[in-house]
C-alpha cells in the first residue's frame, strides 16, 4: 500500500520536473526571441559598418561609441538631445496631467452617486473607440488656428486627452476596490472629502497610479502619428526624428541604432523604476 | 438630559426599501444604548444616519437640542468603530490612532503623549510601529477602539465591533468596552445581533425589527414583559415556546390543545376586549417543569429529543399542540419515547393577541 503510494509520488514528481523544464525551455526561447532585436540594435550601435555587415556575424568586438557621440553632438547641427528633451517634456507633462486629472475623475465616478454616473463612465471609455487617425484633420486645423502647430503644448494637450480616458477608467476600478468603510472612518474622524482623496484614497491606489503612469508614458513616448503631423519640425519627438533615418538614401546604421537605443532607454528605466509599486495587496488586511 | 433624539426619522433607499420607519428614540447623556435586532432590521441604517454616513429621508435628528439632520459627517464630532475595523492600511498603528487628532490640528507633542496613553489602556503599545495587516483581529479592533477614544467625541458609535472576532475574544473585549464606558462615561450607541453581548455592555436595549422599534428596556424587561411576539421569540435562549391557544367555550380558561389554564376575572375581562380569535401562548423552557399530576392544567406529551447542557437538559417533547422544549434538571430525565406531563408556570407565561401584540404577562 505504502510502496505503491511512494512510487506514484516519485513518478508524479518526475512528471512535474519534466513539465517544469519544458516550461523553462519555452520561456527561454520566447525571451530570446523577444530580446534578440534589442540585442541587435544595441550591438549594432557600437559596431563599425564592416562589423555590422560581416558574415558570419561578429560576436566578439571592441565597442566604439562614435555613433553616440555623433548622434548627440554632431548630427544635424544640434544632435538628438533636443528631440529627446522634446519627448521627455511631452511625455512627463501629459502623463502627469492624465494621471492627476484621471484620478480625480475616477474618484468622483467611483464614490459619488449622481445621475448618469455609469453612463458618463462608459462615455469616457467610448472616446477611445474611434481610430485616432479619424481626428487628425480637425486636430491639425485646431493646432494651426491656435498657433500651436509645431509646439510641445499641442502634443501635450493631444496626449493628455488620449490618455485621460484610459487613466480614468483604470483608476476607477482601483478606487472601487478600496473598502468604503476606510473612507467612512476618515469622514467620521473629521476629514473632508478632499483630504480623504489625498491622504487615504490616493495612497491606497498607488499600484494603480503606477500602472496608469507607465501606460500613459509608453503611449505618449512612442506616439508617432500625431507627432509627425502637428509637430514635424522644432517640436518633433524622438519617434519623428527616428523616422527621418529610414527616409534617407544611405542609412548610417550605427547612428540609427544609437538613436534607437537612446529612444528606448528612458521609457525602459521609467517602467523598471515604477514596477516595484505595482505590487498588489496593499489594501489586504485593512478590513477583516 | 436627552443627548440624542430621533424624531419621526425615516430612511428610504433608492429602489423603495424602507429601512427605518418612524423612528423615535432618545438617548440620555452618558447612556450606553444597544440596538439589537436581526440583520436587515434597520439598526445599521439608524447608526449610519446618526453618523452622517447615510442621509435622513424624513424626520429630524437632534444632538444636544441642536438639529444635525443634514450636518456632514465630519462636523458631527462622533467616533465610530466598524465591524471590519476599517483601519488605514497604509499607515502604522500609531498614525491610525492619531488620525482624528491630526484632522483637528492637535500639536504633535500632544498627539504623541495621547496616542501612547491610549495604547497603554488598550494594551497595544508594542504594536505602535506595525502596519495593521500584521495584527490579529482582536488587536486590530483594539486599534480601532483606540482611534475612537483618542479624543472625547460627543458620541461613540459602534457597529457590531465584535462581530468578526472569535468567541473568547468577544467576551474579553466586550468587558473592556464596558469598563471603558464606566471610565469615560461617554454616550454610546452600539449595534449587535447578539442579545448576550447587548446585555453585557449596555444600560438599555432597543429591539428593532423590520425598520421599527419593537421595545426598549433592560434584558430583564424584555424577557419578563415582551411587548410582542417578535420580542418574545428574539430574546431568550433557548427560545420561547409559542403555542396556539383559544378562549375556552365558557370564557373562564385558556385552552391549549387538551389543556385548560384558568384565568382570573380581570384577565377574562381583558381578553374579552381583544378583537378576533386565536391567541399565541408563550412560555419559556425554563418555566416548564415535569410533573406526575395528571390534571387538565398540565400538558401531556412524549419525550422526543434530549439535549444535555451540563446540569440542565433541554427536553423537547411532542405534545398535541406541537413541539415544546423544557429546561429540566439533568438528574432523573425521562428517556426518549416516555410519556410525560408538563406544567407551565402560569405567572411566567405570556399571551399574544391575533395581531401578535402582548396581551397578558402572567396567567392564572
Amino acid at each position: 500500500m505504502t510502496d505503491v503510494a511512494i512510487t506514484t509520488k516519485s513518478q508524479t514528481r518526475a512528471v512535474v520536473r519534466l513539465r517544469n523544464w519544458t516550461v523553462y525551455f519555452g520561456a527561454c526561447a520566447f525571451v530570446g526571441f523577444a530580446l534578440f532585436p534589442l540585442y541587435m540594435m544595441i550591438t549594432t550601435s557600437v559596431k563599425t559598418d564592416q562589423q555590422a555587415f560581416a558574415w558570419p556575424p561578429v560576436w566578439v568586438f571592441t565597442p566604439n561609441f562614435n555613433a553616440y557621440y555623433n548622434a548627440l553632438f554632431v548630427f544635424g547641427g544640434r544632435g538628438v538631445g533636443h528631440y529627446l528633451m522634446n519627448s521627455l517634456l511631452v511625455t512627463v507633462a501629459s502623463s502627469a496631467l492624465a494621471v492627476f486629472l484621471g484620478a480625480m475623475a475616477a474618484y468622483g465616478l467611483a464614490r459619488f452617486r449622481f445621475l448618469g454616473n455609469r453612463d458618463i463612465a462608459f462615455f469616457i471609455l467610448s472616446t477611445r473607440f474611434a481610430p485616432p487617425i479619424g481626428f487628425i484633420v480637425p486636430i491639425y486645423l485646431m493646432a494651426t488656428r491656435s498657433g500651436l502647430l509645431d509646439s510641445p503644448i499641442a502634443l501635450i494637450i493631444v496626449y493628455t486627452s488620449m490618455n485621460l480616458s484610459l487613466a480614468t477608467w483604470l483608476l476607477r476600478g482601483f478606487f472601487l476596490e478600496i473598502p468604503i468603510e476606510i473612507e467612512e472612518a476618515a469622514l467620521v474622524d473629521g476629514y473632508t472629502r478632499w483630504q480623504i482623496f489625498l491622504r487615504v484614497a490616493l495612497p491606497l491606489v498607488r499600484p494603480g497610479l503606477a500602472a496608469t503612469a507607465i501606460l500613459s508614458a509608453i503611449l505618449s513616448w512612442n506616439e508617432f502619428l500625431f507627432a509627425s503631423i502637428i509637430a514635424p519640425g522644432n517640436a518633433a519627438t524622438i519617434p519623428v526624428f527616428l523616422s527621418g533615418f529610414s527616409a534617407s538614401m544611405n542609412i548610417d546604421w550605427a547612428e540609427y541604432m544609437a538613436v534607437g537605443t537612446m529612444a528606448i532607454l528612458p521609457i525602459m528605466l521609467f517602467t523598471l523604476l515604477l514596477q516595484r509599486h505595482l505590487v498588489r495587496g496593499l489594501t489586504f488586511g485593512a478590513v477583516r | 438630559m436627552p443627548h440624542v433624539e430621533f424624531l419621526n426619522v425615516n430612511k428610504m433607499y433608492p429602489g423603495g426599501t424602507r429601512a427605518v420607519i418612524d423612528l423615535n428614540l432618545t438617548v440620555e447623556d452618558g447612556e450606553f444604548v444597544c440596538l439589537l435586532g436581526p440583520s436587515g432590521c434597520g439598526k445599521s441604517s439608524t447608526l449610519r444616519m446618526l453618523a452622517g454616513l447615510e442621509s435622513i429621508t424624513s424626520g429630524d435628528l437632534l444632538l444636544d437640542d441642536r438639529r444635525i439632520t443634514d450636518a456632514p459627517a465630519q462636523s458631527r464630532d462622533m467616533a465610530m468603530v466598524f465591524e471590519n475595523y476599517a483601519l488605514y492600511p497604509h499607515l502604522r498603528v500609531f498614525d491610525n490612532i492619531a488620525m482624528p487628532l491630526v484632522a483637528r490640528g492637535v500639536p504633535r507633542a500632544e498627539i504623541r503623549t495621547r496616542v501612547h496613553q491610549v495604547a497603554q489602556t488598550l494594551h497595544i503599545s508594542q504594536h505602535l510601529n506595525k502596519r495593521p495587516q500584521l495584527l490579529s483581529g482582536g488587536e486590530r479592533q483594539r486599534v480601532a477602539l483606540g482611534r475612537a477614544i483618542i479624543r472625547t467625541p460627543q458620541l461613540f458609535l459602534m457597529d457590531e465591533p465584535l462581530g468578526h472576532l472569535e468567541a473568547y475574544l468577544r467576551v474579553q473585549l466586550r468587558a473592556e468596552i464596558r469598563r471603558l464606558h464606566e471610565r469615560l462615561q461617554a454616550t454610546t450607541v452600539y449595534i449587535t445581533h447578539d442579545q448576550e453581548e447587548a446585555a453585557a455592555v449596555s444600560d438599555r436595549i432597543v429591539v428593532m425589527n423590520a425598520g421599527r422599534i419593537q421595545q426598549l428596556g433592560t434584558l430583564i424587561d424584555l424577557l419578563d414583559r415582551p411587548a410582542n411576539r417578535f420580542v418574545a421569540e428574539f430574546i431568550g435562549s433557548p427560545p420561547i415556546n409559542l403555542l396556539y391557544a383559544v378562549l375556552s367555550n365558557n370564557g373562564n380558561a385558556l385552552q391549549i390543545g387538551p389543556t385548560l389554564l384558568p384565568l382570573s376575572p380581570p384577565q377574562r375581562a381583558r381578553l374579552k376586549k381583544v378583537r378576533g380569535d386565536g391567541f399565541t401562548f408563550g412560555i419559556r423552557p425554563e418555566d416548564i417543569s415535569l410533573t406526575q399530576v395528571r390534571e387538565i392544567t398540565t400538558i401531556p406529551g412524549r419525550v422526543a429529543v434530549l439535549e444535555p447542557q451540563g446540569d440542565k437538559t433541554v427536553l423537547i417533547a411532542d405534545t398535541p399542540s406541537g413541539h415544546l422544549s423544557a429546561l429540566v434538571p439533568s438528574k432523573d430525565v425521562p428517556q426518549p419515547g416516555e410519556s410525560i406531563r408538563l406544567r407551565c408556570e402560569g405567572s411566567r407565561a405570556h399571551l399574544f393577541g391575533p395581531d401578535n401584540e402582548g396581551v397578558l404577562h402572567g396567567i392564572g
